[in-house]
């Protein structure tokens, strides 16, 4: 059969297009290529890398996944102070690495294959660093789908340190920004149940004053959680707590040192009150 | 028909250029032919000094010759990594009969396996490669091996093969107790494993560590043993030992009774000059056959070898702007040009970074003199002229953690003092301590100028800190995963009194390692964002390799009030420390113990899912994160979000603030955290796992040496406080 006159000449148009446009590519990253061409570029297996890698280098043009979203969204927060293209991309990571629509999978036990994670995960873990992201800039336009977030990431890995405290602070929030006693109520009590949560993260033990001279620690959640007691009037509670923020902060200061003072001055007002 | 086959040849041609641009084949490359020269034994500095003395007076004092080989902390880590895998840090050797599962034959080590296959072979010497690659080859005459063997490596994990011994930790000894000799050359061990240089003990061949011969007999890249076949990491070098020497001259002259010959292959000598000489061992990869290492030897056959980048400066020079014209220099800027030269004590240049206006000292620039003594170095006396010539001070930022007399015990009476005076004949300091505090000084700047004017109190307000790398690589680079530099802020009022501080230390009691009470020192407080102690291990009568015993986890591991780190990265949050030091994971599957005890039921405590925390064993690192570092002549902003005080609040401590307000912001550098220098002295410790103390490292060694170097770069702001 013989081809039509016209039709190599499309064949030889159409492949010199394409030969162009993957050449075109050569300077640049391509997607799915990894650490031989861009070694700041790390292949994830199985886990993403949770953290955040100069834009710059990844040479990415057009973000394609749930990882180079998050890192753009990155960029636009920390690098050009741009929180509306941030939060827009956060929202374009999480739909990629989603627990709703199953694009993502909370690693657990039964993941394992004799004690070790397979070398691929379909669908792939879940990443953390895009909700924690999400979830602290919804903290007041949006608290009950920050603290959703949150509560993905305890999923994940219910041990990681802060998680509980962000929860907490997303309570008060809601708190705050109520007006019905009840809802006030429930929030400030869901609030003080993450705090300890946090605190029984950290646990203080007789090996742990052996090692370290501390007779208290997480001096941030001490203080946070006295103010929520004095907030819903259980002043003991609240001197208990500011009592336990100085010990902690014995040998670590404060990074607003004057809350110190502050504290021994409520904790004289708190128990004038009683 | 004609075109049919222009259509055929395209497509051919097309599928070809497809293959060639996205295939993942590789070929074995091979390493440039071997010229013969006359053999010549790895020569000690001492046989270049009567010619090449000013050369061999600052590498003396440069940390990578002999300090390196006794220094306390590279001691303490290979001993941290060997207590925790069984000794199979230590090299294996030719006459080597250990067996791996898979039936190989384990008898050559990092440096002498062709093309790495098996991760045992770069475990093998993995440490003692790059910083004694020339000892570890003649290792393979048992008659000049200086670090022994080990027997059992590993192998007691459940029990040992029949007719083998268990890896013995009360047996093991620190890589600095082989490096003695007595009056006749023969080895002469301290009488207890990490006990004190005996009477008359000299340095041996091996302490000298990185020699004279050791750059000087280059043979180019070993493009097979590096893993991206492209000569990078872990000494993927080529050594000749002969008398062949490469200098930096095209045009030698003759060297008297042919002592060494001058090379004058110009590939040779190009190398040696450029940075890609350096590439060879400052990235450092560390093989790991856990979840996260997904990089691997490309070469055939290698794939089994997967790896981490532990140190990874060469990688940040090479795609950075100094390798290139592309930089406020208009030139390459190569390693040799900052760490060679008479960098930073030769002029300053101020130059454009962003929007930052930047003045640092020049790189690149050479002292004139001559390269070798004249009247005795050259063949028939021939005159010497004086040229453009390198410093081999190689200054960076470390300097030794021992006194001059426990120097001068292990690496001779002449050793320098580091912190010794003056300057010599080029103007350079003879310190290292003031080389290396000048050099750090000419790492970064950073500005404050885009902080919010005004502020009242009990509002927010948003300190802007602009920070920018002036150096070569990141900042930190080398072990950046500990080598840290922060910055140190604080917001007081006119008076004074401090509102917000960041970056800051307190001093403390250290009860894990003997320090009762505060004593007065700063240098040895960690930064308050993190609150950790590492578990030193402890000795058992039957060894099992593994964290169960020999420590390397988390005991404490809390969130402190500086927590800036994480916040900034994983929250997004701008408050706490600015912290430009890298980090090293471990990702604790579900169900593994993560190190600590629970307190009620006394049971470990196990990862509830996949849990990700900093880990301050290299060897128990499964991912790392490099990016946290600042990148070169690439400027970052870090918000402070600061809230200040109420007036209620004030009055209720009897303070009145008053304007205005003043912003202080500076870099400091941490030698290294001293949370990790206690680790080090735990697990290297009479009660770790060796049951005896490896003299390594204890409290008074860290009060003492560890020295910070502050105030690298600062800025201040003045914010007006409104009513």
């Amino acid at each position: 059969m013989k081809l039509p006159y016209r039709f190599p000449i499309l064949i030889v148009v159409g492949l010199a297009v394409l030969l162009v446009s993957v050449f075109a590519q050569s300077g640049g990253y391509t997607p799915g290529e990894f650490q031989s061409s861009n070694p700041n570029y790390p292949k994830p297996n199985p886990f993403y890398f949770e953290g955040k890698i100069d834009w710059n280098l990844l040479n990415i043009t057009t973000p394609s996944n749930a990882w180079e979203y998050l890192q753009r969204g990155m960029h636009y927060q920390d690098d050009m102070d741009d929180v509306p293209d941030a939060t827009t991309d956060y929202q374009t990571s999480l739909s990629m690495n989603s627990l709703q629509n199953q694009t993502c999978q909370i690693v657990t036990a039964a993941t394992l294959v004799n004690g070790n994670i397979p070398t691929s995960l379909t669908p792939a873990p879940c990443m953390f660093t895009v909700r924690l992201r999400l979830g602290y800039l919804q903290r007041e336009t949006n608290p009950s789908s920050a603290i959703e977030l949150f509560q993905e990431v305890l999923q994940i890995d219910p041990q990681r340190l802060g998680v509980n405290t962000l929860i907490a602070e997303t309570y008060v929030i809601e708190a705050q920004q109520s007006t019905d006693p009840t809802t006030q109520q429930q929030a400030y009590a869901n609030a003080v149940a993450a705090y300890q949560a946090e605190l029984a993260l950290s646990p203080v033990t007789a090996q742990f004053t052996a090692l370290t001279a501390d007779a208290a620690n997480n001096s941030k959640v001490h203080w946070e959680l006295a103010q929520v007691y004095e907030a819903t009037g259980q002043n003991s509670l609240a001197a208990s707590e500011l009592q336990a923020y100085l010990q902690a902060t014995q040998w670590h200061s404060d990074v607003y040192p004057w809350r110190i003072a502050l504290a021994q001055n409520q904790i004289h007002t708190l128990a004038a009150k009683k | 028909m004609h075109l049919r086959i222009l259509t055929t040849s395209l497509v051919v041609s097309l599928l070809g250029m497809l293959e060639a641009g996205c295939g993942t084949s590789v070929q074995s490359v091979p390493n440039p032919p071997q010229v013969a020269f006359l053999p010549q034994t790895f020569q000690p500095p001492e046989n270049c000094l009567p010619c090449h003395q000013r050369q061999y007076n600052e590498l003396h004092s440069a940390v990578k010759s002999g300090y390196r080989n006794v220094s306390p902390l590279f001691n303490g880590l290979e001993s941290a990594g060997n207590l925790v895998n069984g000794g199979l840090l230590r090299p294996v050797y030719s006459d080597s009969t250990v067996v791996l599962p898979d039936g190989t034959l384990l008898n050559t080590n990092m440096y002498t396996t062709p093309i790495l296959k098996e991760t045992r072979q770069v475990q093998a010497g993995f440490c003692f490669t790059c910083h004694n690659a020339n000892i570890e080859v003649l290792g393979n005459n048992p008659n000049n091996r200086e670090i022994p063997q080990l027997a059992g490596l590993a192998t007691c994990n459940p029990a040992p093969p029949a007719g083998q011994q268990c890896f013995q930790p009360q047996a093991f000894r620190p890589l600095r107790d082989y490096v003695m000799v007595d009056a006749n050359g023969n080895q002469l061990l301290p009488p207890v494993p990490g006990g004190d240089p005996p009477s008359g003990a000299q340095p041996s061949l091996g302490a000298a560590g990185i020699t004279c011969d050791f750059c000087h007999d280059e043979a180019g890249p070993d493009l097979n043993r590096s893993f991206q076949m492209d000569g990078f990491a872990n000494t993927s070098l080529l050594l000749n030992q002969t008398i062949l020497k490469t200098g930096p001259f095209s045009d030698p002259v003759a060297v008297k009774n042919n002592f060494h010959v001058a090379n004058r292959n110009p590939s040779d000598i190009a190398f040696l000059t450029n940075g890609s000489f350096c590439n060879t061992c400052h990235d450092v990869r560390v093989p790991n056959r856990n979840l996260t290492a997904e990089e691997h030897n490309m070469n055939p056959g290698g794939q089994n070898v997967s790896y981490f980048r532990l140190e990874n400066l060469s990688t940040e020079w090479q795609i950075g702007p100094y390798n290139g014209t592309n930089n406020p220099f208009g030139h390459l800027v190569r390693c040799q040009d900052c760490h060679m030269s008479l960098f930073p004590y030769a002029g300053t240049s101020t130059y454009q970074v962003g929007d930052m206006t930047v003045t640092s000292p020049t790189p690149g620039v050479f002292a004139t003199d001559y390269a070798a003594v004249p009247g005795v170095a050259t063949a028939d006396n021939a005159p010497l002229q004086q040229r453009q010539v390198v410093e081999h001070y190689f200054t960076g930022v470390d300097v030794p953690l021992m006194s001059p007399t426990e120097l001068s015990a292990r690496l001779g009476p002449n050793y320098p003092d580091p912190y010794g005076m003056g300057i010599d004949t080029h103007g350079v300091p003879n310190g290292l301590a003031t080389r290396r505090q000048d050099l750090m000084m000419a790492a970064a700047r950073i500005s404050l100028g885009k902080t919010d004017a005004t502020t009242q109190l009990g509002q927010t307000f948003t300190v802007r800190l602009e920070a920018v790398s002036l150096t070569g690589h990141r900042l930190p680079a080398g072990f950046s995963q500990e080598r840290t530099v922060y910055v140190q802020l604080a917001v007081t009022d006119a008076n004074g009194f401090l509102l917000y501080q960041s970056g800051y230390v307190v001093d403390k009691p250290h009860p894990n390692t003997g320090e009762p009470a505060p004593d007065g020192n700063l240098d040895d407080e960690d930064l308050e964002h993190l609150h950790a102690v590492v578990d030193p291990g402890s000795f058992t009568a039957t060894y099992t390799s593994g964290t169960g015993t020999n420590g390397g986890n988390n005991v404490v591991f809390e969130a402190g009030p500086d927590d800036g780190p994480d916040a900034r990265i994983f929250e997004g949050a701008q408050e706490g420390l600015v912290l430009f030091r890298n980090e090293l994971t471990h990702i604790f599957l579900p169900g593994q113990a993560i190190g600590r005890i629970d307190a009620a039921t006394g049971k470990p405590v196990l990862a509830q899912g996949v849990h990700f925390e900093e880990t301050f064993q290299a060897a128990l690192a499964n991912t790392v994160d490099n990016f946290r570092s600042l990148q070169p002549l690439h400027p970052r902003t870090y918000n402070y979000e600061i809230q200040l005080p109420t007036m209620q609040q004030l009055q209720a401590i009897g303070v009145t603030v008053q304007g205005p307000l003043h912003v202080h912001a500076q870099i400091n550098f941490e030698h290294f955290p001293p949370l990790f220098m206690r680790f080090i002295a735990g697990v290297t410790g009479a009660t770790g796992p060796t049951g005896h103390s490896l003299n390594l490292m204890d409290e008074q060694r860290i009060d003492t040496y560890l020295k910070n170097v502050k105030g690298i770069a600062s800025d201040d702001f003045t914010v007006n406080l409104t009513p």
